[in-house]
């Protein structure tokens, strides 16, 4: 240690650097009473079956099995989940992607442009689900089915909130729309610090819009792309309060994720150790994501 | 770290085996505790409106202890959305840390605290204080458990009804059903009049959890229940088969609005006071705001109201219908002692009167509800119907099931009256969830 002592280190004196283990300490301790305690907790209980007031009963992988073979309502929120997931990162990534490269070569009232989209992100959850039940209801009619009436599309009216077949897209929308203007204002900033003279060469040298896009601006923002993909990822599964306060899950499971499936589990049916069982899935599944993200993302780079 | 580990684990351990254990101290019959009042503050935990009659009463009746008392305080937390009340007090009695009043329902969950002890006996707790014979025996009724035993105290009494707008069912042709039968073909008839059937609130899921013990009710009387939540009946019993092909008819008849399951509560009301809708099915709490000038002058002369109809060999009788005493509230035995008693037969005493000046009715029977200034004559039609009550209630579903199948059972109800699964795949899924919970739950 003595001898091979990097730079960094050898500027802080032996004393500033028992201080600045001593600063760190204390955010540690709280990440671990705060984070890690709970999780551990979930691990143990996931082994036990515990209404709250009975006598914690061990029963093994019991709840692991029920959750991986007996459970129908489980893999139906799994699935849901990753549909959930994957509206939530089309229109956050995507949509964020398309409104900063628009952008990027507009003139004048960007900043206006910037404001109004980032507006939903500050918007409390509660008046957003509120807002969006009120604009997917049908009866009294509501925004969406009155413009798709307006513009002649009077057949693709519907209940959107309560038709089995919309209602995964309905509540999964409005939590994208929320976070667009925020993912937009990370990514623009990043296309903006793409150096103007490596464009122009390129633009001499003939590269359209989409090359110019795919083969200078892209690769320059990939770092930025991995941090806000992670983040809209981990984000997404751990999606809550927009659907079970639109739907509480319904109609029948049609919107229920694993987090509102897990809550209920735990808080409604007083099952806390099946519902630990699922929020150890939960950790792991978004353990895996953020890994598979990195693999991905970290060998197309190095290719 | 390995060692910071192990000493996590052993704190979990320790945490999680202190949190279930520690029993109650006090003998859940002792309703006459001796010993010196001591004044302190105290909790009431419940699920009411906040600035509804019950709280105001209550922190009326509090104050005029106190100053007789002093040093006595009663802390009211409210939680009136019930969904997240009840986690508050499913999580504050995982804790051990129920306050020492508390609002549940006689619901599974409840009757095992009162199985532990926690729970003070409140029939013996209302004898000692000689009002037992004061209340309404049905308002008792509403509170016990299977079993006959009362752990609960009623603070209200509301009879349900099915409201309705007289224009409406004119213009549609049809007349108030008979039978409970009838209505269907009564949606079918509405609809063809481009009217709105019956307003619903979908999103608090009870109300057309209200319409499947409706059936049941009727054919096989408030045993069903009772059974069905054990296992010992099932939903593909001829009563189970009546109310599942019912409530499919019903759907099919498009008897609810559309995208009833995202409306709420003042949703489906404003639906009924504005005229749109034909049908409400709606209890006595909601007075105020039916049977009173404030209702839309529009509708206001046409809308009545009729119980819940009858079927062809109904056990039942006409005046034995829904007629909750709303939610109860339990007396902790772990932290009851003198001051609580006493408070209790001061407060219990003087809230009836209280209570029925307000224009309500009270869970007893010995006074008059007052009938506002501003009431229309439906007011007092609707009080007299308490005076003629049956023997039997209907009791809603939502408090006898165990909480699993009480969340399965709405959820799969909104997908059989949607249409979205048959009445088959309703019976096999909803029979198979009752096995696989109310062991755990009944044993």
């Amino acid at each position: 240690m003595q001898t091979n002592r990097t730079l960094p280190a050898r500027m802080l004196p032996n004393r500033s650097r028992t201080s600045v283990l001593v600063f760190l300490l204390p955010p540690l301790l709280l990440y671990g009473a705060a984070v890690l305690f709970p999780i551990l907790q979930s691990l143990f209980l996931s082994f036990f079956s515990w209404n709250g007031i009975s006598e914690m009963e061990f029963v093994g992988l019991d709840n692991y099995v029920r959750m991986f073979i007996a459970d129908d309502i489980f893999w139906r929120a799994f699935l849901n989940a990753l549909a959930y997931l994957a509206i939530c990162l089309v229109l956050q990534l995507g949509g964020a992607l398309v409104v900063a490269s628009l952008l990027t070569s507009l003139t004048r009232g960007r900043e206006l442009i910037k404001t109004l989209y980032l507006l939903p992100a500050v918007i409390s959850t509660v008046a957003i689900a509120f807002l969006f039940v009120r604009i997917y209801s049908i009866e009294p009619v509501g925004l969406l089915n009155q413009l798709l009436h307006w513009i002649g599309l009077g057949s693709l009216e519907r209940p959107w909130l309560s038709d089995v077949n919309t209602v995964l897209a309905a509540v999964s929308a409005p939590e994208g729309w929320r976070f667009t203007g925020l993912y937009m204002l990370i990514i623009y900033a990043a296309l903006i610090a793409v150096p103007k003279d490596l464009e122009e060469a390129a633009v001499l040298d003939g590269a359209g819009r989409w090359t110019l896009f795919a083969k200078i601006r892209f690769p320059y923002i990939r770092p930025v792309w991995i941090t806000t993909t992670i983040m809209a990822t981990t984000y997404g599964l751990r999606g809550f309060d927009i659907p079970y306060l639109m739907t509480n899950g319904g109609p029948g499971q049609s919107s229920e994720l694993l987090t509102t499936y897990m809550y209920k589990t735990a808080f409604t049916s007083t099952d806390f150790g099946y519902a630990s069982t699922i929020s150890v899935f939960i950790v792991i599944e978004c353990l895996a994501a953020v890994g598979l993200i990195l693999f991905l993302l970290k060998r197309k780079a190095d290719a | 770290m390995k060692n910071l580990l192990r000493a996590a684990a052993a704190a979990v351990a320790a945490l999680a085996l202190t949190a279930c254990g520690g029993g109650s101290s006090t003998d859940p019959s002792n309703v006459s505790p001796a010993g010196e009042i001591k004044p302190r503050k105290i909790s009431w935990l419940l699920s009411r409106p906040a600035d509804g009659a019950v709280i105001n009463i209550m922190k009326k009746l509090a104050e005029d202890y106190a100053r007789e008392h002093p040093g006595f305080e009663l802390n009211l937390i409210t939680t009136p959305d019930r969904p997240s009340y009840i986690q508050k007090l499913e999580t504050l009695a995982a804790a051990n840390k129920l306050p020492e009043l508390f609002d549940t329902d006689a619901t599974p969950f409840a009757q095992q605290l009162a199985k532990q002890g926690k729970m003070m006996d409140a029939e013996k707790l209302l004898k000692s204080l000689d009002v037992y014979e004061d209340y309404r025996p049905g308002a008792l009724d509403y509170q016990r458990f299977d079993d006959g035993s009362l752990y609960m105290i009623p603070f209200q009494f509301e009879l349900e009804f099915i409201w309705y707008n007289k224009a409406l069912l004119e213009k549609a042709g049809v007349a108030v059903p008979a039978s409970l039968d009838d209505i269907p073909a009564m949606c079918t008839a509405l609809r063809q009049a481009g009217i709105t059937p019956i307003a619903i609130d979908g999103q608090d899921q009870w109300p057309l959890e209200r319409y499947i013990a409706y059936q049941p009710f009727r054919e096989a009387g408030p045993e069903f229940v009772q059974k069905l939540k054990k296992g010992e009946a099932k939903f593909a019993d001829p009563a189970g088969q009546k109310t599942v092909n019912w409530m499919a008819e019903l759907g099919k008849s498009k008897c609810f609005q559309d995208g009833f399951s995202a409306q709420g509560y003042s949703d489906a009301q404003n639906q009924f006071t504005s005229g749109q809708a034909a049908m409400y099915n709606i209890g006595t709490w909601e007075l105020p705001s039916l049977a009173t000038e404030k209702l839309n002058p529009a509708v206001r002369d046409q809308i009545d109201f009729f119980t819940l109809p009858t079927t062809a060999g109904s056990v039942t009788a006409a005046n034995e219908f829904v007629s909750p005493s709303g939610i109860g509230m339990a007396v902790n035995a772990k932290t009851y002692d003198p001051l609580v008693s006493d408070f209790l037969k001061f407060a219990l005493d003087k809230y009836p009167a209280e209570y029925a000046a307000t224009g309500a009715l009270s869970p007893t029977t010995d006074v008059e509800t007052a009938v506002p200034a501003n009431a229309t004559p439906l007011y007092q039609k609707a009080l007299d119907q308490a005076k003629d009550l049956g023997e039997k209630q209907a009791m809603p579903w939502d408090t006898q099931l165990d909480p699993t199948t009480n969340g399965r059972l709405q959820q799969e109800l909104v997908l059989l009256v949607q249409g979205n699964i048959t009445p088959e795949q309703f019976t096999a899924t909803m029979d198979n969830t009752i096995a696989q919970n109310a062991p755990k739950f009944f044993k």
